[in-house]
């Protein structure tokens, strides 16, 4: 054993916490977070892929019934097939980023009361929680993309972006899906500390989100009112916008302008999110003793 | 044989009972369920707005195979929900407790668990299929009325043992989630639509080695009477009895392979 | 062992509620409850008023429900108290929860601070980052907590697949590795086995004694006897007890209980008991064992053992210590309130 140690005040290399905390060790942090994470993902792939495979079979079902929709050539609010595929397949590939896992699991910890453990490290849970998102993403895309590219075999084809300027863009939305789907899946996760059931509540988001975020129908078919509703809705950003400049329905002026609205509710969904989490916080029932 | 009858409904009551205690949980189920459902016909509808048919399919013949699905998905998740829940018990050893107990396990298993959701969705899939009757092109004798709820009995008897079948990869895939399942699931759901408009392979998987399509697109070409021979639709209460009965060897082929937990 | 008198950790009327949904029994009460609801209000913690010093080894003792686990929890800001205010070294803990978990380490018996995917090093590397503490001083700080906690060998294993007991060294570390002036302590030795323990009980007493606050958890009784100087005793939600170990073993728990054993059975055990009139006497598990129950103020060890050897030859004597358990038992069974002192030997309960 270690001889007596002198008395704590005497020793003259006390950690002085006083000191804010050196800014790369914090993010050296969140990166091991979001490896962390991954591997727990590539841990339970089985089971991850099975889900994955789960949300391809509904796109699967999306893409014969429009096929047999627009079939011969016909064009239906300005989408001919060939198009609408290549809208389909983008749509999937934005839903399939931050997936259902992650907010499953954060709802499981706290259920379990495992967020005890999270709340007594000295890191904000938003952030970490954003962190080890990332970490899946890069799994995520990796899959994404292998999906896509099948999907466009198996049905024939997928067109590019008209123009370098709508390529860019639509990279620039793709990659602002993150955020977004960051946002909505974290607050939705939140909702566990008022319902024990969160299973409930994923069913309803999902369902709504597919339908407000274009994923099933573009909204050039909805109703006059609810397309325009839809527009302003932060969902639109999660799969339409990027869609539809990926496939050209959108170009110039207005790509850019709906770009920029999905930027817009990409920052206020992490604003909104932090508001939500104070609220949460205080609800917090830690079970035993 | 009442007796397991009788037994098997004091089991969902305690599950019932224990759903009801938390009336926040309970609405949010149902009103989930709800949600989900109305927005794939609204999906169909904004289709609909666009084009008069799909491949000879008018609106109201898709919303009568689309309810018949939301119909028989309520049935199942209200009486048979337990089945999900089997990966959990599995993984964590929990089936110990069911197999020292004089009852048989796959009743205890599927008596397991309620899924409230079930009411939105047989409210919603009674709503949608009463429309659908009323407005399909078809003359209800009493005959085919009789005909009719067999054959719904059957469709149900197939999601169910489709169910239990499918989760008890749990017993080989050791796993505490039954994604397998739910994604044979989300497979499924590609019967809300008449299979025609599906590839060959895919309409041979959903009729032959996954019958989801007689869960709704048979029975209701039957009734119908166009889309596919009559007699497909009649075979559906034999594979709903052949779907339970699946699922039931599996289920016991599975139990033979498990070893509970070490704690 | 001397600490600075300066409070670490002040609560006052520290309260937390909980509301629960009131159930009604049988079917019909279930659904009228689904359409009407009706609230009941749990007090986990009412009013408490606490000053931990720095340095100080505090023992937080309470029966199930009784409160304490809502009180760290507080503390260590992972709940918002209802009312009252808590302040550990100034910072409100859930106001300012990063700058707080800062300087604490906190064990959780019953789960892991590590990351159950990685090997153990990563999760301690992880940890040293979002910490910020400087590599130099993390090898050193490792170093010391590998000769006590022997952690080398649990290094590359997956969190997973630890043991209980290999779990808990690795969390003791992930706690520590910050060198934070203010440990909590929850259930930190459950269902381990005896030289776990007392690996980390000896660990606890060193760092004690280097002047780091600890806050005890715990149902385990010898962690406490071994540890800790203050004990405080919490019930349904109040405070029982607070006062010094030793103080209240010797106002409590003042029983000695001797085991002898003799070689015959003694000729008359109403001779003996009235040769000892300060103790009661009573027969122990076979004829020729006698238990002596005294109180160890009024008669000395010697004293009884010298009176009954006149009642024949003494083989075997066993000396049971007054425990901290005796207290506490005292005090779940709701006998016991601060300020009750008692004459002669007290009846233990049941």
């Amino acid at each position: 054993m270690t001889a007596q140690a002198a008395p704590v005040q005497d020793w003259p290399d006390r950690r002085d916490f006083s000191q804010p905390r050196p800014r790369g060790a914090l993010w050296r942090a969140y990166l091991a977070m979001g490896r962390a994470h991954l591997r727990t993902v590539i841990a339970y792939r089985t089971s991850f892929l099975f889900g994955l495979l789960a949300s391809t079979f509904g796109s699967f079902a999306m893409l014969y019934l429009w096929r047999a929709v627009l079939s011969h050539g016909h064009r239906a609010n300005g989408f001919d097939w060939p198009h609408l595929r290549t809208y389909l397949l983008v749509t999937y590939f934005a839903g399939s980023l931050v997936s259902s896992y992650n907010d499953y699991r954060m709802a499981g910890r706290i259920q379990r009361g495992d967020i005890a453990l999270d709340l007594v490290r000295p890191a904000d849970f938003q952030r970490s929680r954003f962190a080890e998102t990332m970490g899946v993403v890069c799994f995520e895309v990796v899959v994404g993309v292998i999906v896509v590219t099948l999907g466009a075999l198996a049905f024939g084809g997928l067109t590019l972006p008209p123009s370098p300027a709508s390529a860019a863009l639509a990279t620039v939305s793709l990659v602002l899906v993150v955020p977004l789907r960051f946002g909505l899946v974290y607050i939705s996760g939140l909702a566990t500390f008022w319902t024990q059931n969160y299973v409930g509540v994923q069913a309803a988001r999902i369902a709504l989100v597919t339908l407000f975020s274009g994923t099933m129908v573009p909204f050039a078919f909805l109703p006059g009112w609810l397309a325009t509703t839809c527009t302003l809705l932060p969902f639109a950003g999660m799969a339409a916008t990027p869609a539809l400049v990926f496939s050209g329905a959108v170009q110039g002026a207005r790509a850019v302008e709906a770009v920029a609205v999905q930027l817009a509710w990409a920052v206020g969904m992490w604003w909104g999110a932090r508001l939500c989490w104070q609220a949460a916080s205080r609800r917090l029932t830690v079970h035993g003793g | 044989m009442l007796w397991t009858a009788r037994l098997y409904r004091r089991c969902l009551g305690v599950r019932l009972r224990a759903a009801m205690e938390e009336p926040g949980d309970f609405w949010l189920m149902v009103a989930s369920a709800l949600t989900t459902q109305v927005v794939g016909i609204v999906f169909l509808w904004a289709i609909f707005r666009a084009i008069p048919q799909i491949n000879g399919w008018r609106f109201w013949d898709i919303v009568l195979i689309y309810s018949l699905v939301v119909v028989t998905e309520g049935l199942s998740v209200l009486v048979a929900q337990g089945a999900w829940q089997l990966a959990m018990t599995v993984n964590l050893g929990e089936l110990d407790a069911v197999l020292v107990r004089p009852y048989p396990a796959v009743l205890q298993v599927l008596a397991s668990a309620i899924g409230i959701n079930g009411l939105g969705n047989l409210l919603l899939g009674c709503l949608l299929l009463g429309n659908a009757i009323a407005r399909v092109d078809v003359h209800w004798s009493p005959g085919l009325i009789l005909l009719a709820v067999g054959l719904l009995a059957g469709a149900t008897l197939t999601k169910i043992g489709l169910n239990l079948a499918t989760n008890c990869a749990a017993f080989w895939l050791k796993s505490p989630f039954s994604a397998f399942a739910f994604s044979m699931h989300t497979l499924g759901e590609l019967a809300r639509f008449p299979i025609t408009i599906y590839g060959v392979g895919v309409r041979i998987v959903l009729s032959v080695f996954l019958p989801y399509a007689f869960m709704s697109f048979f029975p209701a070409t039957t009734v119908l009477h166009r889309g596919a021979p009559v007699w497909a639709g009649l075979l559906t209460p034999v594979v709903g009895i052949y779907s339970v009965a699946v699922g039931t060897w599996l289920f016991r082929r599975g139990l033979s392979r498990y070893e509970s937990s070490g704690h | 062992m001397q600490h600075s008198s300066k409070p670490l950790i002040v609560a006052k009327q520290l309260t937390k509620v909980f509301r629960r949904p009131d159930r009604r029994p049988g079917l019909t009460g279930a659904a009228r409850h689904l359409f009407e609801r009706r609230y009941a209000e749990r007090v986990a913690v009412d009013r408490l008023d606490l000053v931990v010093e720095e340095g100080e080894a505090l023992a937080y003792v309470g029966p199930n429900g009784a409160g304490k686990s809502t009180t760290i929890k507080m503390m260590t800001g992972i709940l918002v108290p209802t009312s009252g205010e808590i302040r550990v070294n100034g910072i409100v803990p859930h106001r300012d929860r990063v700058e707080n978990a800062r300087r604490i380490g906190v064990v959780f018996g019953q789960r892991t601070q590590l990351w159950w995917d990685i090997p153990v090093r990563d999760s301690l590397e992880l940890l040293r980052d979002m910490h910020g503490v400087e590599q130099c001083r993390y090898d050193r700080t490792l170093e010391r907590l590998d000769a006590v906690l022997e952690l080398a060998p649990l290094l590359p294993v997956t969190a997973r697949r630890l043991s209980l007991g290999q779990r808990m060294r690795a969390d003791l570390a992930a706690a520590l590795l910050h060198e934070p002036p203010l440990v909590y302590l929850d259930e930190p030795t459950i269902g381990l086995d005896i030289e776990v323990k007392d690996r980390i009980r000896a660990f606890v007493k060193e760092i004690v004694a280097e002047g780091t606050t600890v806050v005890l958890t715990t149902h385990d009784l010898g962690d406490i006897e071994d540890i800790c100087r203050r004990i405080v005793i919490v019930d349904d939600g109040r405070m029982a007890f607070d006062g010094a170990l030793a103080q209240v073993k010797d106002a409590y728990a003042r029983d000695r209980c001797m085991r002898l054993e003799l070689a015959a059975p003694p000729a008359s055990l109403e001779a003996l008991s009235a040769s000892l009139p300060a103790a009661s006497v009573a027969p122990g598990d076979h004829d020729r064992e006698v238990t002596v129950t005294f109180d160890r103020f009024q008669l000395s060890a010697t004293q009884v053992l010298s009176t009954v050897m006149r009642y024949g030859e003494l083989l075997d004597v066993h000396i049971d210590e007054p425990a901290i358990e005796h207290v506490v038992r005292l005090v779940y069974a709701g006998q016991l309130s601060a300020g009750q002192s008692h004459d002669g030997p007290v009846e233990a309960a049941a």
